[in-house]
């Protein structure tokens, strides 16, 4: 799993049928994360009602995939919000020592042009 | 994956069936122990501290530290600290 921070909400129109329901958040990664890193967050789906602010933690690959298709693996899903975060207690020096990505330490804003999300009008 | 533990994670509301558990900040190493600044999120059943060195389970390996198999692919975890490491040669 990896740690993030919710940082908008993505609606779709229209969406593959295995997506069914399901609740989209774009989540900026706060450690060291490949595919994240090329494009500074990813898109992960979520059951536990989390909203924009929290901290998450993000469960990525078959078990994201699984938890949307409730037993299916042939959803197209490749990250969901399994934790809502209360506290990180982070040891400094020790992240130091290991060599850990600087990014945890930084508290991390909403990134530029990305503003929390407005609900559309509802189509009259 | 071999790491060190750099942070714990608290977190109260997390999805069915993982009943609230620990979570820790591991800081990955690679074969030869070097760091590689890669950061995971690990369910923690062992009570790792801060500094101790464990390995890490990925994928169907890290249900099965929570709930052995076969009937676990409802749990929604792909990383769990398996053991706490005392040495590595």
């Amino acid at each position: 799993m990896i740690l993030g921070r919710v940082v908008g909400e993505v609606w779709a129109a229209r969406k593959d049928a295995r997506l069914g329901g399901a609740k989209l958040l774009l989540v900026r990664p706060h450690a060291w994360y490949e595919p994240a890193f090329a494009t500074g967050h990813l898109v992960a789906t979520d059951e536990i009602d989390a909203g924009v602010g929290d901290d998450v933690v993000v469960c990525l690959g078959q078990p994201a995939r699984l938890s949307r298709g409730r037993g299916d693996d042939n959803t197209p899903v490749d990250a969901a919000v399994m934790a809502i975060v209360d506290r990180v207690e982070i040891d400094a020096d020790g992240a130091a020592r290991a060599g850990a990505a600087p990014g945890i330490h930084r508290r991390l804003e909403l990134p530029r042009g990305l503003q929390p999300p407005r609900r559309p009008e509802p189509p009259r | 994956m071999r790491g060190t533990v750099v942070g714990q994670v608290w977190a109260t509301r997390q999805a069915a069936g993982l009943d609230g558990r620990k979570l820790v900040l591991v800081a990955a190493r690679d074969v030869d122990g070097r760091a590689t600044g890669r950061v995971v999120v690990a369910i923690d059943t062992l009570e790792a501290a801060d500094g101790q060195d464990v390995t890490v389970a990925f994928g169907s390996g890290a249900r099965n530290v929570l709930r052995a198999g076969p009937d676990n692919r409802d749990l929604l975890c792909d990383a769990a600290v398996a053991a706490l490491v005392e040495g590595a040669g």
